[in-house]
């Protein structure tokens, strides 16, 4: 391919065969162990029933659930998703069951998957927050909360809690104290000037571990008939087109913040090959999570295990820890 | 337990130009579950990346890939597309499905190049079909695009035994993606054995809206007056549509009037098709809501509803 051969070629130690090495793929999430760190980003894989047609469900690292919030909501009117380039722009709204029909319904599902579960947890008050993680204390395969404290799609709460250092102080806290048997892991947004403050006080406050990045706020306008494609008027934006910002953030959040406080990355943004997965773990990352990828691929995530087990034994990296943050930081 | 959907490697068997839009492209897919008519696909408009590991870059000690693959390489699509099954035959393991689809921007421009023989992704049979009633009469409704379906359903009808009336419209002549035989077409809404794509026992009605083929009008206005002819009126007719919403709408409210049962097939835009992205809403009348109504999928849930559920 006259693209591929005008790239430099890759430095020699890169060419090693070192196929005799064996490669653990597990990674600790704040002492929640995982066979390997690649996951759904919430919202992408629903409450796991839909996808067990297409895939080995128990070969994911963890399951992340779609947000549920105290009260079942519908979401947003159509249209709710449109694609752009390299990515998509999606308004969902939150819709879910709500708290209640997840613990009826869905909890006995995600029991069978055999991996740790993460509950995505919305809101639009600190008690409807509050009350969400603390019947989640009680629900066995569950293992951790992931506060969404950046939902760009809902007009209350969400990201309003998200983008303000003091409220996600005062959020992270009031969970914290709820969260004993859960670890918490709070989703920042990228809808900041600077990542690493929003970052630092989830850490102040308590944080367990971080997610990052959630959606961009965006939008799309129908110019024909002037006016925006997405009934919400704006939307979220995902897929390969935010993955070099959500890198940067990432390393910029590993670097100042996380690496210090001993506290673990889970970082999602537009991976879409093994390439990708390995990019997001030199930035910093211990986890990974995959979202519209999976909608065009429902399989991504074996392969991506494959393809960073790969990437391993030609490296000599016996252990995923080895790769986390090993690229030199640029100042 | 994975039978009855999943990602298929497909090879295109053929593919022909219908008319200015429409293109049929046949697709071996060995393995394909069973489907019904009403049920789609979500097909990837792009090559798949090597076809030992379809999803995964080819990564070589030699060949690591760089960071503009490849994404920067071409100007494709990410996200699939969601297209409804036009036809099926299968012998042995071997099956081959039918899909027309029309040419509306880059994903489906790229589609037209696909030349026999090259691989194709396929996820799918997505959604519920339509469901048949029986033996009896059916009368199937289709606009532009939406004729598809009808045709892969007519084709189940026909072999159930059951009498099928088509009314197919287009906006022109040269937008009808069939194959008709235009000495046949009747000028008013008497069904005949015009279109080579429909069972021989079908009849069938072609509509244009500039009048260039068959009966000036739409598929809708064809239908009322087709009803008000028939011995009978409504009485003991199943309604099956799929097309634009403007027709569908008129449809149904024909339908409803009428006592007339009616499915409806409908198109969303959605990334998944699976049922996980939440994006095809669906607004369904539902008496235990307290509002009264509730959003159902169109993937799953659909994308075949009943016409007097719908608020659309």
């Amino acid at each position: 391919m006259a693209a591929r051969a005008m790239q430099p070629g890759p430095p020699e130690e890169m060419t090693i065969e070192r196929n005799d090495v064996t490669t653990d793929l597990s990674v600790d999430i704040a002492g929640v162990r995982l066979a390997n760190p690649l996951m759904p980003a919430s919202g992408t894989c629903g409450y796991a029933d839909e996808y067990a047609d297409f895939v080995d469900l128990e070969r994911l690292g963890a399951f992340v659930t779609k947000s549920i919030t105290r009260q079942p909501r519908a979401g947003n009117d159509y249209q709710r998703v449109v694609e752009t380039r390299a990515g998509m722009l999606n308004a969902i709204g939150l819709a879910n069951v709500g708290l209640e029909a997840f613990l009826t319904e869905k909890v006995p599902l995600l029991r069978r998957l055999g991996v740790p579960v993460f509950v995505n947890v919305a809101g639009t008050t600190v008690e409807d927050y509050v009350a969400v993680a603390e019947a989640l204390e009680d629900v066995d395969v569950v293992r951790g909360v992931e506060l969404n404290i950046s939902c760009p799609n809902v007009r209350a709460g969400g990201i309003q809690f998200g983008t303000d250092p003091e409220q996600i102080r005062r959020i992270t806290g009031a969970l914290r104290s709820v969260c004993r048997r859960n670890i918490l892991i709070v989703k920042l947004s990228p809808n900041v000037t600077d990542v690493t403050c929003t970052a630092a006080a989830a850490v102040d406050a308590g944080a367990d571990a971080l997610s990052m990045i959630n959606t961009f706020t965006a939008m799309a306008i129908d110019v024909e008939r002037r006016r925006p494609v997405l009934a919400n008027g704006t939307g979220g934006l995902s897929g390969p087109a935010i993955r070099p910002i959500a890198v940067r953030m990432v390393h910029e959040v590993y670097e100042h913040v996380a690496r210090q406080a001993g506290v673990p990355i889970i970082a999602m943004g537009g991976i879409q090959h093994a390439r990708d997965a390995v990019e997001f773990l030199l930035a910093g990352a211990t986890g990974l999570a995959v979202g519209t990828a999976l909608f065009v691929d429902p399989g991504v995530l074996t392969h991506l295990q494959d393809g960073l087990a790969d990437y391993m034994r030609r490296h000599g990296f016996t252990a995923v820890e080895q790769v986390v943050g090993a690229v030199p930081v640029m100042r | 337990m994975r039978t009855s959907r999943g990602v298929f490697a497909a090879r295109v068997a053929a593919q022909r130009q219908l008319c200015a839009e429409h293109y049929r492209l046949t697709l071996s897919v060995p393995g394909f579950p069973a489907s019904r008519p009403g049920q789609f696909i979500q097909l990837l408009c792009r090559p798949p990346y090597a076809s030992s590991a379809p999803r995964e870059l080819t990564w070589g000690p030699d060949s690591p890939p760089q960071l503009s693959d490849p994404e920067l390489i071409d100007r494709q699509t990410m996200l699939r597309r969601p297209i409804s099954l036009a036809g099926r035959r299968d012998s042995g393991d071997a099956s081959e499905i039918d899909l027309i689809y029309r040419v509306v921007g880059t994903a489906t421009r790229w589609l037209t190049g696909a030349e026999p023989g090259a691989e194709l992704s396929v996820l799918g049979p997505l959604g519920n079909g339509f469901a048949p009633r029986g033996a009896g009469e059916a009368v199937l409704i289709g606009g532009g695009v939406g004729i598809p379906p009808l045709l892969y359903l007519a084709e189940t009808l026909a072999d159930g035994g059951t009498n099928v009336t088509a009314i197919f419209g287009a906006r022109s002549e040269g937008l009808m993606p069939l194959r008709v035989d235009g000495a046949a077409v009747p000028r008013e809404p008497a069904p005949s054995p015009c279109i080579a794509d429909l069972p021989p026992q079908a009849r069938a009605v072609l509509t244009t809206d500039d009048g260039t083929l068959g009966v000036a009008g739409t598929a809708s206005d064809a239908l009322l007056e087709w009803l008000r002819r028939r011995e009978g009126g409504a009485a003991g007719l199943t309604a099956y549509c799929c097309g634009p919403e403007p027709l569908m709408r008129a449809v149904a409210d024909i339908c409803i009037e009428r006592n007339l049962p009616c499915q409806l097939a409908l198109e969303r835009y959605m990334a998944c098709g699976m049922g996980t992205c939440q994006s095809c809403v669906v607004k369904v009348r539902d008496t235990n809501a307290e509002n009264g109504w509730a959003y159902k999928l169109c993937c799953t849930d659909g994308p075949v509803f009943e016409a007097a559920d719908l608020l659309w």
